[in-house]
């Protein structure tokens, strides 16, 4: 069957020889580097050894990890079905489209770290600010980019369902939504990536858990090392994240040629 | 079985307004034209005389800026719900969804009018099989010819049984043997489903050899001729197409067209404007 043959190819989570060779030189550099630093007249505790960096592994907390992760996943699914009924609002009328717009664009101009400070300032919550913040920033991202791929479906094929009568129900189920399916699951890759760096930076504001307040900890520490293994998880999380949702489009998209 | 209400159209107008030049566009001036149940119809005319617009206004998804389509005593547009799995079409490029597969699109339409699952996919099913698709009801529209995706296209409007099937150009982008071997398939399930048919084409070999009648639209959907194939033998089929042809090229009726639609009206006493005759072939 050639979608098995397609759903077996795509590289989810493979490796290529070029990868390998990069973060070997990386991780050699970085050794030496360690090794040099005190000749080089750079503090010690700058540049750990790898050695140090996995002790820093061993104290990694699975809590943390698992806070930040929930905070993103919640955070995404709430920004993914609001920006999803706006954007479905905001298609079917034009003058909410015209008043909703301009709004848009504005929050999306708001750097994050003003979104913090608003957090901050207007809410108690330590949790409701960080979700503040990741809704805030994510949402506009889901409800422009599912807008516009709403508007790039095929005339033919919306005159098409159109002459069958659907109800405004049926129309956006049986077209509008398979139809913008690819559009959907590339915003969500783009907003874990965004979603990930937004949190760790809500996090070390005024957060008592998660990975954002454990990288906070060790500034505070002075420790690098721990500063890395902290930053490898993310990356892994965030990798992991993608992973889970490229696997999800290759199935679900499996009809693609 | 009470079978397809007839079509009747009067005085039918469709004006456009260009967004770029805010002037106004004729694209239908005044059409007159009564469908009887179960007839094949055949639309000709040049490109850009009005013939889509007709056709959107039939399906209902445009109002008619004067006069009216009626079919039976109801409007397309005005009453547009009451026609969900009544009117069906079938377009010149297949337009399935390239998400769902054979079997899937053809179903499409039962879902809309909400029939149980496997009865939808029973009779999607029949569909495909009677279109000689049964080998790949499983198969994307990316995995199938041109010809067989317009198969599934054919399948998806006859699925839901209705009484009028609209055709608009649905042939006319495959090979000449396709073409013909469709329009047959084409025919004959529309003949054994009962449904009224109106096929637009700008295609006079299709147009002669499909319908019941041919009615060319000149400029602005203007009436030229209204002809019934079945007055005209075989033999003189040649003669036809010259003579629709030559209406079509002056916007004018060609007289030989004229002649018999005469000879046609008066053994049988019919006004010059009365048209809705079944003509069997």
């Amino acid at each position: 069957m050639p979608h098995e043959e397609l759903r077996e190819s795509v590289p989810v989570l493979t490796f290529p020889r070029q990868t390998l060779v990069s973060l070997l030189v990386f991780a050699i550099v970085w050794e030496t580097l360690s090794h040099l630093a005190p000749y080089l007249g750079i503090p010690p505790f700058a540049i750990p050894s790898f050695v140090r960096i996995a002790r820093s592994f061993t104290t990694i907390t699975p809590i943390d990890i698992a806070v930040t992760l929930a905070r993103v996943i919640a955070a995404l699914l709430v920004s993914f079905v609001l920006g999803l009924a706006l954007a479905m609002a905001m298609y079917r009328s034009d003058s909410l489209d015209k008043y909703l717009h301009p709004m848009i664009r504005l929050l999306m101009a708001v750097p994050v770290v003003s979104w913090i400070l608003f957090a901050v300032l207007w809410f108690p919550g330590v949790e409701f600010r960080i979700g503040f913040v990741l809704v805030v920033v994510c949402g506009p991202v889901f409800l422009i980019d599912t807008l516009d791929a709403m508007r790039g479906v095929p005339r033919d094929l919306r005159h098409m369902m159109q002459s069958f009568r659907p109800t405004t129900w049926q129309f956006f189920l049986k077209l509008m939504l398979p139809a913008i399916v690819p559009t959907i699951f590339t915003s969500w890759k783009v907003n874990i990536s965004l979603a990930i760096r937004v949190v760790t930076i809500a996090e070390l504001v005024g957060a008592v858990t998660g990975i954002g307040h454990q990288l906070s900890v060790a500034q505070e520490l002075f420790s690098v090392a721990d500063v890395f293994a902290w930053t490898l998880v993310l990356v892994a999380l965030l990798f992991l994240l993608e992973a889970m949702v490229a696997r999800a489009e290759a199935r679900v998209l499996r009809w693609r040629a | 079985m009470t079978g397809p209400p007839p079509i009747e159209v009067r005085g039918l107008r469709k004006v456009f307004r260009q967004t770029t030049t805010g002037q106004s566009v004729v694209a239908i001036d005044r059409l007159d034209l009564a469908i009887a149940p179960r007839e094949v119809v055949a639309i000709v005319g040049q490109t850009g005389c009005g013939k889509s617009t007709f056709f959107d206004l039939m399906i209902g998804l445009e109002a008619p800026s004067e006069g009216l389509i009626h079919i039976g005593d109801k409007s397309p547009h005005a009453d547009f719900d009451l026609f969900r799995g009544r009117i069906a079409t079938v377009f010149q490029q297949d337009r399935l969804l390239p998400w769902r597969s054979a079997l899937d699109n053809a179903r499409l339409p039962l879902e809309l009018i909400g029939l149980p699952e496997k009865e939808q996919r029973e009779r999607a099913l029949t569909w495909l099989n009677r279109l000689g698709l049964g080998q790949f009801t499983n198969a994307y529209p990316h995995e199938l010819s041109g010809g067989m995706r317009q198969r599934v296209a054919i399948a998806r409007a006859f699925a839901v049984e209705p009484d009028i099937l609209l055709a608009d150009e649905a042939f006319g982008h495959l090979d000449e043997v396709t073409a013909a071997e469709l329009r047959d398939t084409f025919l004959k399930l529309a003949r054994e489903c009962g449904s009224t048919a109106i096929l637009i084409t700008h295609q006079l070999e299709e147009a002669i050899g499909v319908g019941d009648r041919i009615v060319v639209f000149g400029k602005s959907a203007k009436l030229l001729a209204d002809i019934h194939v079945a007055d005209w033998p075989k033999s003189k089929y040649r003669l036809l197409r010259e003579a629709i042809q030559s209406t079509l090229q002056s916007n004018r009726p060609d007289p030989r067209l004229t002649q018999a639609a005469n000879a046609r009206s008066s053994p049988r006493k019919r006004g010059p404007g009365k048209k809705g005759s079944t003509s069997g072939r």
